[in-house]
């Protein structure tokens, strides 16, 4: 068994403070242990040896309060309450009174007001003269039918008048302008024969117009064109026959210089052949 | 420690607080007469000083006829004398604790024979010899209880001499109950070792006795 009491368990234990299961647990510790209950023991003793020392006689002096405040019924803290809420009832009503506040109910109706009340001028209903109540039911009967019958003649009458109102004038503005539409279709077949003709002569020999001068301007400048490429032509062949003539030329120029120089050495070595015939020394002197 | 068993039926009764509470004055008086004794000797055990334990005995009673409306509970009415009783013990022992001048009677050696508090405890109206004893017994263990720390003095004497419960105790210094019987406990192991260091025991009182 691991139970061991505290401080608290043995001093409500030693004081006769604790009950029960707690107080038999600590009894059965206690007999168990020899040197708790000593000490414990050597407790009780010390609170014995404190309980030999008596009181003190001492006489109670007679204890003044001089601010106490005699209590009167109105310090009472109930009747301050009470008082307190008819108080402010009482502030509620002058409240009430000075802004004319009226609270009636009638019937099922609260109505809370304030200010005066605006005086009701009571509407004055004219008189329903009792004759008129002597009426039966079929009179009454009698006189709707009549008023109803009347009624729907007037309807009648004045729905017919305004039918055939708006019949004549609707024929009237049919009539006007179907003569309006005729003409004007007519107008419009008549002419359509001989302009459509007009018009399409006129658009072909625009049209051939056009043709003719298209062709002729196309014409002229493609003559303008091919002669101008004739010429260019031309002038390009001149160009190239005379680059040619001046190719032959120089050619036959260099062939003549050629020739020339030919001529002059064939004729040198013909007269150095000769005189070296005539002379065979100088001859021979020349050639080394 | 109270007188007869109507004081005590009287002092339980809740009526008289219930009276005293609506400002009735002969019922104020007579709890004031009920529990002087009590908060006297409370207050003289603390502070071993009747002049000061007279002080507190005043202020306490002063301060329950105007506190006494603001009691909730009247069956509290205990503790909550106590817990008046209490903190004016504690105002008092601060003032002690901050005044500087300390009264002749501290500073005489209390054990001394021609002890001058010895003499102003003295009680006349009893058989001499025997009041004696009991007097030198009753020094001897107040001065051992001077020596507890104020909160186990509080608790000890509050358990030991006013016959609190724990739990009016605890309500008294506003504390748990465990904390209250936690001190009690050390407090009277405090005292038993003051006593055998007194070498004050139950078979040496016995024989003085």
């Amino acid at each position: 068994m691991n139970y061991k009491p505290n401080e608290s368990e043995l001093m409500a234990y030693l004081y006769g403070e604790l009950e029960g299961e707690a107080r038999t647990k600590v009894e059965q510790y206690l007999a168990l242990h020899e040197d708790e209950r000593i000490s414990l023991e050597n407790l009780k003793s010390v609170s014995n040896l404190l309980g030999r020392v008596k009181d003190k006689e001492v006489i109670a002096p007679p204890i003044f309060i001089g601010d106490a405040k005699q209590h009167y019924f109105w310090d009472v803290p109930y009747f301050k309450t009470i008082m307190s809420i008819a108080a402010s009832l009482l502030l509620v009503m002058m409240v009430a009174y000075f802004m004319g506040t009226q609270i009636n109910m009638s019937g099922n109706e609260l109505k809370i007001s304030f200010g005066k009340q605006p005086e009701v001028i009571p509407v004055v209903k004219p008189e329903v003269k009792p004759t008129e109540a002597s009426l039966t039911a079929t009179q009454v009967q009698e006189m709707i039918n009549s008023s109803l019958a009347t009624n729907n003649e007037s309807l009648q009458t004045s729905f017919e008048a305004s039918q055939q109102k708006l019949d004549a004038s609707i024929r009237k503005s049919l009539a006007s302008n179907s003569g309006n539409m005729d003409q004007l279709i007519r107008e419009a077949s008549t002419a359509s024969q001989t302009q459509i003709r007009e018009y399409v002569a006129g658009i072909q020999t625009e049209n051939m117009k056009m043709v003719k001068d298209y062709f002729q301007l196309t014409a002229t400048d493609q003559k303008k064109y091919v002669e101008a490429l004739l010429v260019d032509f031309a002038k390009y062949l001149e160009q190239q026959r005379n680059n040619d003539l001046q190719l032959v030329q120089t050619r036959l120029n260099s062939m003549e210089k050629n020739t020339s120089v030919f001529k002059q050495e064939t004729e040198q070595i013909l007269s150095s052949i000769i005189t070296t015939v005539g002379n065979p020394n100088s001859t021979r002197g020349n050639k080394n | 420690m109270v007188d007869t068993l109507l004081d005590i039926a009287m002092m339980h009764a809740d009526t008289l607080v219930i009276r005293a509470k609506q400002g009735d004055q002969p019922a104020q008086g007579k709890l004031v007469q009920l529990w002087y004794k009590r908060i006297y000797n409370y207050a003289y055990k603390f502070f071993l000083d009747h002049d000061l334990a007279m002080e507190v005995s005043q202020k306490t009673f002063i301060s329950m006829c105007r506190n006494l409306p603001s009691l909730q509970d009247n069956g509290r009415f205990k503790s909550w004398l106590y817990t008046i009783a209490v903190n004016y013990c504690r105002e008092e022992a601060r003032k002690i604790k901050g005044n500087r001048a300390v009264s002749f009677d501290k500073v005489w050696n209390p054990e001394a024979e021609e002890s001058p508090q010895w003499e102003s405890s003295r009680q006349r109206n009893e058989n001499p010899e025997r009041q004696l004893q009991q007097l030198e017994l009753a020094d001897i263990l107040q001065e051992a209880l001077m020596e507890l720390s104020v909160e186990q003095r509080e608790v000890v004497i509050m358990k030991e001499y006013e016959g609190l419960k724990f739990r009016e105790i605890a309500e008294a210094l506003n504390i748990s109950e465990n904390t209250v019987k936690s001190r009690m406990y050390y407090g009277l192991d405090g005292l038993k070792k003051i006593l055998d260091r007194k070498n004050i025991t139950k078979d040496t009182l016995g024989y003085e006795l």
